[in-house]
């Protein structure tokens, strides 16, 4: 890696942590957002940027989180951080349930089980009233820790960040993009492919349950609707689409983008930024699959470090 | 590696269905270390049909199949890979967006940076290493074709399954990779390929095995199999 790039990282982290001290609660809050949205993306991007297994639930282990970190919270006191990181010990969990059988089916169909999964999360949650409270939600103690979650978030972000880096930079991430480009061949080349991407899967559900349980408690409030959302499987999967999907920085840049640009015309057009969401998807599968950092690592041979 | 008598691999009466179609149909045979082997037969008569059921891509239907006397039918692919067999694609497979250099490191485990001045080594051999970065979808045809083979050469299998290299290869690349070959068999190695050009069959295999209809029609030296009617009419028709 180029000497400079450690640096400037480092300067940019010291901006975004001393950023709390001068922002409003309303900057904080946006900024923790785009933390939530670079973890998801690049969550995505471990199992469906390497593999190529498009997770089409991909937000199941977000709501797995969020429901039990909530309920760990609620229901027997622990304090926010440690029910966050077992909402990703949650996530890993189902993950590996899910992952045993489904991962066993090729491409287009672990897509469609994934968004079953989704679904059925969400329906088990509104039907279990006793535990879940149902459609009716479950209701967070009240607690102002905007600015700790944000530093919470960055962390995740900047993890799941510096695990894409290693794995991207490793054989063991080798390993897994050769199931992308050719399974037949990986697997008669000596790649035992569904242990890969069963790591892989298990490993991409953690970041986006720990994401789940800290966007839990900073809602303060939780309802099936709201944790399991296709549209937020699609939200994650444009931006890592958009930045280039099975590269680093890729996610980040993306889900930058698209978040700044979200942000910027929401507030003003409540339903335009919809459509103009969607014409970006089409955009973007049509003149540009590989996502932005894609074309330019295709284009100049940059290294895979990107 | 195996004593000079007993064979590598022993194919047992394999029969391998599609359907209501036997792709491989009854086919005993069985390799000695150290030799090269041909595999021809008319399109369809089952040849990859057969390569798949070895390498496990293809589970068997019936029959055994034997590895250093080991029965290795319902085994998965990266398992028997890792018992030696090595094999190369005849629609090229290589992974073409990882480059030249990652698509021989990617299949080998152990010390990564021994593993990298092999697969140098090995592209050197077919004069590939300035190329050694370059993505391998980016490569010619012929170019893949040797990324493939070298691919297989990384971790040193007993027993390798060549499913037709010579094609899209041209002559001064094409010879030295037969040189390759050969020294492979020097090395004790067992080669068992595919191959529709019979200048290479013949100039190359010491045993020459002729597949028709998935089942074995001869079995005999290239001479002999070249002045075997059968054999001809199989090709050419009566």
């Amino acid at each position: 890696m180029k000497r400079w790039v450690p640096l400037a990282l480092g300067l940019l982290a010291l901006a975004l942590a001393l950023y709390p001290l001068r922002a409003t609660g309303y900057g904080v809050r946006v900024m923790l957002q785009l933390f939530m949205w670079i973890a998801l993306a690049q969550s995505w991007n471990l199992i469906s940027g390497l593999t190529g297994y498009v997770s089409f639930g991909h937000v199941a282990f977000f709501g797995t989180g969020a429901y039990a970190s909530s309920l760990l919270i609620v229901k027997t006191g622990w304090p926010w951080p440690l029910a966050a990181l077992a909402g990703g010990v949650a996530a890993a969990v189902v993950s590996f349930i899910m992952g045993w059988p489904c991962l066993r089916l090729r491409g287009p169909y672990f897509a469609i089980a994934m968004l079953g999964l989704n679904e059925v999360l969400r329906v088990l949650t509104s039907y279990y009233e006793g535990l879940t409270g149902g459609g009716n939600g479950l209701s967070l103690p009240t607690l102002y820790a905007s600015v700790e979650i944000y530093y919470a978030m960055g962390l995740v972000a900047a993890a799941v960040t510096a695990v894409t880096y290693l794995i991207v930079t490793s054989r063991f991430g080798l390993r897994l993009m050769t199931i992308r480009e050719d399974e037949v061949a990986a697997e008669a080349m000596g790649i035992d492919t569904f242990r890969y991407k069963l790591y892989a899967f298990v490993l991409s559900s953690v970041g986006a349950g720990i994401v789940g349980g800290l966007s839990a408690r900073d809602q303060g409030y939780i309802e099936p609707i709201s944790v399991f959302p296709l549209i937020m499987t699609i939200t994650m999967i444009v931006m890592a689409l958009f930045g280039g999907k099975g590269t680093i920085w890729g996610p980040v840049l993306g889900a930058t983008v698209l978040f700044a640009f979200q942000e910027a015309v929401w507030a003003r057009f409540v339903y335009l930024h919809q459509l103009l969401f969607g014409a970006i998807i089409v955009a973007v599968v049509l003149l540009m699959p590989r996502g932005i950092l894609g074309v330019l690592q295709q284009k100049y041979n940059l290294p895979r470090t990107i | 590696m195996a004593a000079g008598g007993s064979p590598i691999l022993e194919l047992d009466r394999v029969v391998k269905r599609f359907g209501g179609v036997a792709a491989v149909n009854a086919v005993s045979l069985a390799l000695t270390p150290g030799r090269i082997y041909g595999l021809i037969g008319p399109n369809g008569s089952g040849k990859t049909t057969l390569f798949n059921c070895i390498t496990g891509v293809e589970r068997c239907d019936d029959g055994e199949i034997r590895l250093k006397g080991r029965r290795i039918e319902g085994l998965k692919p990266h398992q028997i890979f890792h018992l030696g067999v090595g094999r190369t694609f005849q629609v090229i497979r290589v992974f073409p967006e990882l480059t030249a250099l990652e698509n021989l490191l990617v299949v080998t485990t152990g010390d990564y940076e021994a593993a990298r001045r092999r697969a140098q080594e090995l592209l050197a051999l077919v004069r590939l290493e300035r190329l050694a970065g370059e993505f391998a979808g980016n490569l010619s045809y012929g170019q893949q074709k040797l990324v493939e083979f070298v691919r297989v050469l990384m971790t040193d299998p007993e027993l390798i399954l060549l499913d037709e290299p010579a094609a899209g290869v041209n002559r001064t690349l094409l010879n030295e990779l037969l040189d390759a070959v050969r020294r492979l068999r020097d090395q004790g190695k067992t080669v068992l390929l595919v191959e529709h050009d019979m200048k290479v069959v013949m100039g190359l295999c010491e045993t020459v095995f002729v597949l028709d209809h998935g089942e074995k029609l001869a079995e005999g030296a290239p001479g002999v199999i070249q002045a075997d009617e059968r054999v001809v009419e199989a090709y050419f028709g009566r």
